[in-house]
């Protein structure tokens, strides 16, 4: 018996399906999350973590 | 709390070699594109030489562009951004040179190899087994170096481009793994584990997955990183981005109806995977528009800024291209659309517009910050900007409107109900306007590279002696999570929208990582199991048999030339195709092919049904020499394989890998060369009666012409039962 006989008979496509659900659900429910109200504030402040370096600061001015 | 603080430097050495070889090998990354579009537009351009030859330089020129130019500008983007957001220096230096000098080592191997015909002839997956193995050697050190990073991170919060960048690098390690299984036969040459149907589903789920994995989602947390910092402005919506980024991990595997429709899923399933597809629009227009209202209220400083105009165009081709994906993989779309120039342009909106001006742009606003002076010239940078925009745009406009017209003029018919054009050469002849159009467009963008390069350089000579390493200080993190406890006493929903769940996966990078790569694993699992592991998915045919050893070795000279970047194997069920190809091609044909070669693109005819179409010595002058059997072919000449000689003590070992791969060779598996020279002799015997070369028995063409007098053979002698009545021989007008 080889394992295309095996896979074949395990009937897997269903589980394909529930996976595919699941994943929805779980979209969804970051989706629902994601715009909750009373997570402004941690998204705002998450939002300004690429200037809390202000080791790169400014470039060196450009010539014209 | 401990008032302890600590100093350190960030490592920006590696950066700038990252970006040194990004604008080096996308030079010749682009050079190459140039020569195989001057190839095109004139034969004469492959020089009768065989590794300049087209079919040889095409891959060199997508991997050189994908791996080796967006590739180390990903790295560049990604060692300055991570240390900074992480507020750390890498993790080891080490790691970081190794990762450098191995990508480095691997173009090179890939520069070596490719034009000498080594390849696995599956797309952008081209390079040969231990160049692979090199790849995911250094890979899992760059992973090492970039996990170990985050685990020494001293900022809690994970900003969003480094989630993107996260799912970027486990994701192509798990892409590249799969597809590239095969059986090595010698140093530079292996077998695809997969055959046929199951070959192509894989490699085009990497197909599909290394386009959104090596060349969007990276990408996409650099812009979320030096757009914000180019406009001096936070992001537009960080909520936004977040459902940007779990959008592509959770759907993008999904979208592949096109997938999803040979299997054996209900039709409401089919349709879910329809809906994924179409909620891709999405996260592709909702990452454009928030990339473009971070410039809100700054308009005038794109006018000014060349950077900020880089990104524009850069966000815009982003949104464009991944509209235009979706939309391709509607079938009467693809219908159109498939084989054609269409998906060249395609791609180049998006590797021009959004990989190449997302570097450009992120590359100016670095240089003056790595190389410690003055951009040295911002007006060439305009310059530079208009010169690449104007030749995108011929070359687009060029390559859209020759794709279109090809695929039009091939499903035309005339009054009578006959194909209008069928003769190839025609449809190929009516491009060669828009061919020398995309050359210019081509030069345009390779001269503006060209100043880049320019401006980049003298600004590096304007740098400091010594480059100066300003020392960081920041506290550690503190080692526990606070986790506050959920607002006692209200509802289930209320401790839902409260609850933390997703600041902790951010804070927790490995539960992060896994439950991405989970994402990833499940949804490619289902979409390729089925195919794969299911028997009835591929009926096979009772009078396909396995090829004749002479047959195989002539096949791997077809992989060697690269034929396949010119040919395709597949002929649709189209009224179109059949019309001029003949009986359209069942899975079952290709059950013994490892590689598949479907091919992607129709340069040439498809060859599925070549064989018989013209008699042996049609296809010896036509190798010599092609424009003088048809006038106006831009098919490369093929001399040498009337001067090298068969490797025919080498077809044993290959025969051999077959077998153990499950092709049913019988006594073959013993007597392998003996078949072959037998068989080389009777095709020479045959062409030299008909009056030609008489030299042939040991020549590499013979193997080739005896591959492809094969090719559609099986499926005609089936009983005429079997299938539809089989169309007369010749299929093609
Ligand atoms: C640059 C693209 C290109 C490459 C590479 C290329 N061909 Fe072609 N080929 C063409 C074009 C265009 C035609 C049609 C004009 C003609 O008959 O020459 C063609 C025609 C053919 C035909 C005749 C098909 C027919 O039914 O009329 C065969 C057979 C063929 N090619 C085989 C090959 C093989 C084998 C290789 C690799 C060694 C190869 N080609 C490489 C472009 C290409």
């Amino acid at each position: 018996m080889k394992l295309v006989d095996v896979m074949s008979a395990a009937g897997l496509s269903g589980y394909a399906i529930v996976a595919m659900v699941l994943f929805m659900a779980a979209f969804l429910m970051i989706v629902i999350r994601t715009f909750a109200p009373g997570s402004r504030p941690q998204h705002s402040a998450a939002a300004q973590l690429p200037f809390s370096d202000d080791a790169s600061g400014p470039a060196p001015r450009a010539r014209e | 709390m401990s008032a302890h603080v600590d100093t350190f430097s960030y490592d920006d050495a590696i950066v700038r070699k990252f970006l040194w070889a990004t604008f080096i090998w996308g030079l010749v990354g682009f050079l190459v594109g140039l020569l195989i579009a001057l190839q095109l537009a004139n034969p004469a351009f492959n020089l009768g030489l065989e590794w300049f030859s087209f079919g040889r330089l095409r891959p060199l020129h997508t991997n050189a562009v994908i791996f080796a130019f967006a590739g180390n500008a990903i790295f560049t983007g990604i060692y300055y951004s991570s240390q900074r957001l992480l507020k750390t220096r890498m993790f080891s230096d080490a790691l970081s040179n190794f990762h450098f000098w191995g990508w480095q080592a691997i173009i090179v191997a890939a520069a070596l190899t490719l034009p000498f015909g080594f390849t696995q002839a599956k797309e952008y997956a081209e390079l040969e087994w231990p160049i692979d193995i090199a790849i995911a050697v250094v890979w899992v050190a760059f992973a090492v170096n970039f996990f170990g990073t985050l685990a020494r991170r001293r900022e809690r919060h994970i900003y969003v481009a480094l989630w993107f960048y996260i799912a970027s690098i486990v994701t192509v390690a798990i892409l590249h793994i799969f597809n590239n299984l095969s059986l090595p036969v010698a140093p530079l040459k292996s077998y695809s584990i997969y055959a046929g149907v199951q070959d192509a589903f894989m490699q085009w789920w990497y197909g599909h997955n290394a386009v959104a994995f090596f060349l969007t989602t990276p990408f996409l947390g650099l812009m979320y990183y030096f757009m914000p910092k180019a406009a001096d402005k936070p992001v537009f919506s960080y909520k936004l981005s977040i459902l940007h980024f779990w959008t592509l991990v959770f759907l993008y595997i999904w979208a592949g109806p096109h997938h999803l429709h040979y299997t054996a899923l209900p039709d409401w399933a089919s349709t879910l995977g329809m809906l994924f597809s179409v909620m891709l629009w999405m996260p592709s227009w909702g990452g454009m528009v928030n990339g473009l209202l971070t410039l809100r209220g700054a308009w005038n400083k794109v006018a000014e800024d060349p950077i900020l105009k880089f990104m524009v165009v850069a966000v815009t081709a982003y949104g464009m291209s991944t509209f235009e994906g979706p939309m391709l993989s509607v079938k009467t779309v693809s219908s159109l659309a498939h084989y054609t120039d269409w998906i060249i342009a395609h791609v180049h909106t998006g590797a021009l517009g959004w990989n190449g001006f997302l570097t450009f742009g992120m590359i100016y606003w670095l240089a003056p910050r790595l190389f410690q002076a003055p951009l040295h010239s911002k007006k060439l940078a305009e310059m530079h900007f208009w010169i690449a925009t104007f030749g995108i745009l011929l070359y687009v406009a060029a390559i859209y409107s020759a794709g279109i017209t090809q695929g039009l003029m091939w499903r035309a018919f005339d009054e009578t109900g006959r194909l209008a054009y069928p003769d190839f050469v025609e449809t190929v002849m009516k491009l060669m306007p828009m061919y020398w159009v995309r050359v210019a467009g081509g030069t345009l963008y390779i001269t503006g590279m060209l100043i880049f390069g320019y401006n980049i350089l003298m600004t590096w000579r304007a740098r400091p002696a010594t480059y100066e390493v300003p020392v960081i200080s920041a506290p550690p993190l503190a080692p526990a999570h606070p986790e506050p406890a959920a607002p006692a006493g209200e509802g289930l929903w209320a401790r839902f929208t409260a609850a933390r769940f997703h600041r902790r996966w951010e804070g927790l990078p490995l539960t992060f990582t896994v439950l991405t790569a989970l994402a990833v694993i499940v949804a490619s699992l289902a979409e390729i199991i089925p195919t794969f592991l299911i028997k009835e998915n591929v009926p096979t045919i009772a009078s396909v048999k396995p090829y004749t050893p002479l047959e195989l070795a002539g096949r791997d000279l077809y992989i060697r030339e690269g034929c396949f970047n010119c040919h395709s194997q597949m002929v649709r069920p189209l009224r179109h195709e059949t019309e001029r190809w003949g009986e359209y091609s069942k899975p079952g044909e290709s059950v013994y092919d490892h590689p598949f070669l479907w091919g992607s693109r129709r340069i040439g005819p498809d060859l599925a049904r070549e064989g018989g179409k013209y008699p042996d010595l049609w296809h010896v002058r036509h190798f010599q020499d092609p424009r003088s059997v048809t006038q106006n072919s831009i098919m490369p000449t093929y001399t040498h394989l009337g001067r090298r000689t068969i490797d025919f003590a080498g077809i044993q070992g290959r025969v051999d890998a077959m077998a153990m791969l499950g092709v049913p060779y019988g006594d073959a598996v013993t007597r392998a060369p003996e078949l072959a020279r037998e068989q080389a002799q009777q095709i020479a015997a045959g062409i030299a009666a008909a009056g030609g070369p008489a030299d042939l028995a040991d020549k590499e063409v013979t193997a080739l012409i005896a591959y492809l007098q094969r090719l559609g053979k099986d499926i005609r002698s089936a009983p005429a039962t079997a299938s539809a009545p089989a169309p007369a021989p010749g299929g093609a007008p």
